[in-house]
């Protein structure tokens, strides 16, 4: 298929190979380090246990946040996971990107538009069934309806909105800091040891404002996740 | 670089990626959830519980503690108490034993000045008798050596009896 890209097909599928490298390294790592984390728990937490319920006590604050207090814990774990994936795909990039032939081999799966997408599909997803599974199906329908019956389109185009907004800016926030990363790499090794010093300093202090943009984005994630969970399940009839 | 980076710079859509990281996002909260959500939240829910208890036994020993405490204080009031009364009894009984003591050392006294006092006047009865003999014998001898008369002692003894009788009457 237009042999632009490091892709294979499968059952009729297109699958790109840099985005199943990268996500199953990803998917691993999120694994075994929520799995290494949990080892030994105590009743009196120390080393990796405090890290673990450091996070978890800090996504379910976020989803406390957002949410009515009885919903809240159903959303805890969901959040929980989206967090802890999102952030580590975000970080992943910036430590692991490996070109090779011309083809990326290794980079944030969140890099890639279709990877984002796929993430915000899953979460739109979870909302809609949310709302239903709160209000029944005639109370979700009519959670378009609100305020008045004339802001239809408008409550249609914002789920639509919405859904857009949560995979781009994700999207673009980290594949413009890769991109970046990637150019004052190719800058550093074009007119040797000159370019090698100026870029340097650019390259260091790039990968530290990426690594701040990748948590704020894993975090606005996941905020904006429980928001959207929030004003599905929260309409007042 | 950017060919396949691009959504739309691609010939495709990826949907193949699409079904696999759904897929095993699926996968990965599954495992997620058995091997570290679940045993870690279980532990923190245990935690606070445990402290919810402690909280709460704490709160019971220390009453327990006051209790204690208010029941000590009673005994120490009753246990002073009790020895009060029986300092009393003691003081009691104890005067009570002086008094007996002193009244049978008095009798004791008196029975004893009696006896004395009897003891005396039967010496001094006796002394009176023996001087009378005395007397009598030596005014026989001196008699019969002054009138060299064989005098009969018992006339003699009479006679200074009755002489002694008169000096008594005359002293008392």
């Amino acid at each position: 298929m237009g042999g632009d890209a490091f892709t294979f097909k499968l059952f009729g599928l297109m699958f790109d190979w840099t985005n199943i490298i990268s996500g199953l390294i990803v998917f691993a790592i999120v694994f075994f380090l929520l799995f290494g984390l949990s080892r030994k728990l105590q009743m009196k937490p120390k080393g990796g246990q405090n890290i673990i319920e450091w996070i978890i006590d800090f996504t379910n604050g976020i989803v406390r946040g957002q949410m009515p207090a009885d919903e809240a814990p159903h959303y805890n774990f969901m959040i929980f996971v989206l967090f802890v994936f999102v952030f580590v795909s975000n970080q992943f990039g910036l430590l692991f990107n490996i070109s090779w032939n011309g083809n990326e081999i290794l980079r944030s799966p969140t890099a890639d538009p279709i990877i984002t997408m796929t993430m915000a599909m899953i979460v739109m997803t979870l909302t809609h069934f949310a709302g239903v599974a709160k209000n029944g199906f005639g109370g979700y329908l009519k959670s378009f309806c609100t305020p008045y019956t004339a802001m239809l389109p408008i409550n249609l185009f914002e789920e639509f909105s919405n859904f857009l907004t949560l995979g781009l800016r994700l999207f673009g926030n980290i594949y413009a800091g890769e991109l970046l990363l990637k150019l004052v790499a190719g800058m550093a090794f074009s007119h040797g040891i000159p370019t090698m010093i100026v870029s340097l300093p650019l390259e260091i202090v790039w990968q530290g404002f990426s690594i701040f943009i990748g948590s704020v984005q894993a975090y606005v994630f996941v905020t904006l996740t429980s928001v959207y969970i929030s004003s599905k399940v929260s309409t007042e009839e | 670089m950017f060919a396949q980076s691009v959504l739309a710079e691609s010939n495709s859509l990826y949907v193949g990626d699409m079904i696999f990281y759904i897929i095993s996002f699926v996968i990965l909260m599954l495992l997620v959830k058995k091997f570290a959500w679940k045993p870690v939240v279980k532990m923190m829910h245990d935690r606070a519980e445990k402290i919810a208890n402690d909280i709460d036994s704490a709160e019971q020993s220390r009453n327990e503690a006051s209790d204690l405490a208010t029941k000590r204080q009673s005994e120490l009031q009753n246990s002073r108490q009790e020895a009060a009364t029986i300092i009393g009894n003691a003081k009691q009984s104890g005067e009570k034993q002086r008094s007996q003591i002193v009244a049978s050392a008095q009798n004791d006294a008196q029975a004893l000045k009696e006896n004395a006092e009897q003891d005396a006047k039967q010496a001094r009865q006796d002394a009176l008798k023996s001087a009378q003999n005395d007397v009598a014998n030596l005014s026989i001898e001196i008699a019969s050596k002054i009138i060299h008369k064989e005098l009969n002692a018992d006339d003699q003894k009479a006679l200074i009896d009755s002489y002694i009788e008169g000096l008594g009457k005359d002293e008392s």
